[in-house]
């Protein structure tokens, strides 16, 4: 048991609980998302630095200094006093340019926000005080918008509030950019992208920025869908592949008529069987990403060149 | 010099511990310990191992091995698969019959902790 003062008021954490969990619990109402150290939509403050350095990876430089801390990620040992933070200064507005439905399920959202990012990174979208989730960039910087590649879960509430209401004109808050995942490869590198469902978004981000910097080495992506029907942007793609000789796409879905291309896992293992020297990029769900990077490691890539979003659920894990 | 000096340092970990993670998950007798969701955790942890075992600049103490290893119900049979696969490794990377023996004889010392015996 930790004593903590939070804005004034003594609290006590129980064994093993997060600041975020203990604040949660006595009802104070505090902004948080995916629980896993990624959205930083919990920041708070501490006025002891030291004691919160190891709830601060993924932090600006910027935001250490101010003593920023993920509460979800905190677990203090001793007495450490603890606010909230200005929303003014964690995060920007942003203004919906564009909403446009690509298929059944993905929805593309163009916001206008002064932020300096790089494609592939991801920012955390407000709805309000209470919600907020993460999406990942799929612009580039010759883009005056961001964009974001949304999909719909019926049941979800972000993207449900998205589809439903949010239109052209509103505003809303973002956070970031975030995340390690962009294209830092050195022009003559092979490159496999292989991306599930939206996964695509920063993938797409990624892509376009390695040709828009005259990337050499052969680029392969790979995108798959649980049915045919779910593919987006195939035409971009395919215009994007016309004109790069350097650039090949590969679709596969699993209601697939060739069995060569149902299995994206069998598919890369027997087209892609030798990855040292590759930089990879994954991009999907939790177990996707997991069978993936695991099958890129034994195919030779190097953990360090093996870079990969892991879009989790907040709302819980499905199923 | 240090054995892990004269194999090259930091260098030689990196060069390392890809070889060698390859290697214990393709190994059945011990790729359950290792094949974890968080992969680049595991990966780190490896390298933490690597490097304590040729000797460079580690934390690690006998108690940290101990806790570390609690509960896995590690046998004799895990600790000796480990150590070839380390051997196997270090051969690839062509290190001398003599760094690989000073190399195990590390490993040795913390054999009873990583058993928890
Ligand atoms: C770093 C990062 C980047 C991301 N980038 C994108 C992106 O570019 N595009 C995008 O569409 N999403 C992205 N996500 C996922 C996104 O943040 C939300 O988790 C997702 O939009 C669902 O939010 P929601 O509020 O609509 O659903 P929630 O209210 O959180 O969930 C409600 C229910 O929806 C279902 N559900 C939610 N997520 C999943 C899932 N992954 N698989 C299966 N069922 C699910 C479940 O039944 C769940 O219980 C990203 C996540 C992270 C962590
Ligand atoms: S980072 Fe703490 S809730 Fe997402």
């Amino acid at each position: 048991m930790t004593a903590i003062v939070f804005e004034g008021e003594p609290i006590t954490l129980d064994e093993g609980e997060t600041v975020l969990d203990g604040l949660l619990r006595l009802g104070h109402s505090i902004p948080h998302g995916c629980r896993s150290g990624v959205c930083q939509s919990c920041l708070l403050s501490a006025t002891e630095i030291d004691k919160v350095a190891n709830a601060q990876t993924g932090l600006s430089e910027a935001q250490k200094q101010l003593n920023f801390f993920l509460g979800c990620q905190c677990l203090p040992t001793e007495a450490m006093t603890v606010a909230r933070v200005d929303a003014d200064v964690s995060r920007i507005k942003a203004t919906v340019m564009e909403k446009t439905q690509l298929n059944d399920q993905v929805w593309r959202l163009r916001l206008t926000a002064d932020l300096d990012y790089r494609p592939g990174q991801y920012v955390t979208l407000w709805r309000d005080e209470n919600l907020a989730r993460s999406y990942s960039l799929a612009s580039t910087h010759e883009q005056p918008w961001l964009e974001f590649h949304i999909r719909h879960y019926p049941e979800g509430e972000f993207s449900s509030w998205l589809v439903e209401s949010l239109s052209k004109d509103d505003t809303l808050e973002l956070n970031g950019p975030l995340g390690q995942f962009f294209y830092t490869a050195q022009s003559e590198d092979p490159m496999l992208m292989i991306a599930m469902g939206t996964g695509l978004a920063p993938i797409w981000g990624i892509v376009n920025e390695a040709l828009m910097k005259q990337h050499r080495g052969p680029i392969e992506v790979v995108v798959g869908a649980k049915q045919a029907k779910d593919f987006y942007y195939r035409e971009e793609l395919g215009a994007l592949q016309a004109q790069f000789d350097n650039l090949q796409v590969h679709w596969l879905s699993l209601d697939s008529d060739s069995p060569e291309t149902a299995n994206l896992y069998d598919y890369c293992q027997s087209n892609f069987s030798q990855l040292s020297d590759h930089k990879v990029y994954l991009c999907g769900g939790t177990s996707f990403v997991k069978k993936l990077r695991r099958y890129a490691f034994m195919a030779g890539a190097s953990m360090r060149d093996i870079y990969a979003d892991t879009f989790i659920a907040f709302g819980g894990e499905p199923g | 010099m240090s054995i892990y000096e004269k194999i090259g340092g930091e260098a030689a970990v990196d060069a390392a511990v890809d070889i060698f993670y390859r290697k214990v998950l393709a190994d059945d007798r011990i790729n359950e310990f290792f094949d974890t969701v968080d992969m680049e955790s595991q990966h780190t942890k490896q390298k933490a191992f690597l490097t304590m075992a040729f000797g460079g600049p580690n934390s690690y103490t006998g108690k940290d091995m101990r806790e570390a290893h609690k509960n896995m119900k590690l046998t004799e049979d895990h600790f000796n698969a480990v150590a070839e696969n380390l051997v196997a490794t270090l051969q690839d990377l062509n290190v001398g019959q003599e760094e690989i023996d000073a190399i195990i004889a590390v490993c040795l010392t913390v054999k009873d902790d990583v058993l928890n015996v």
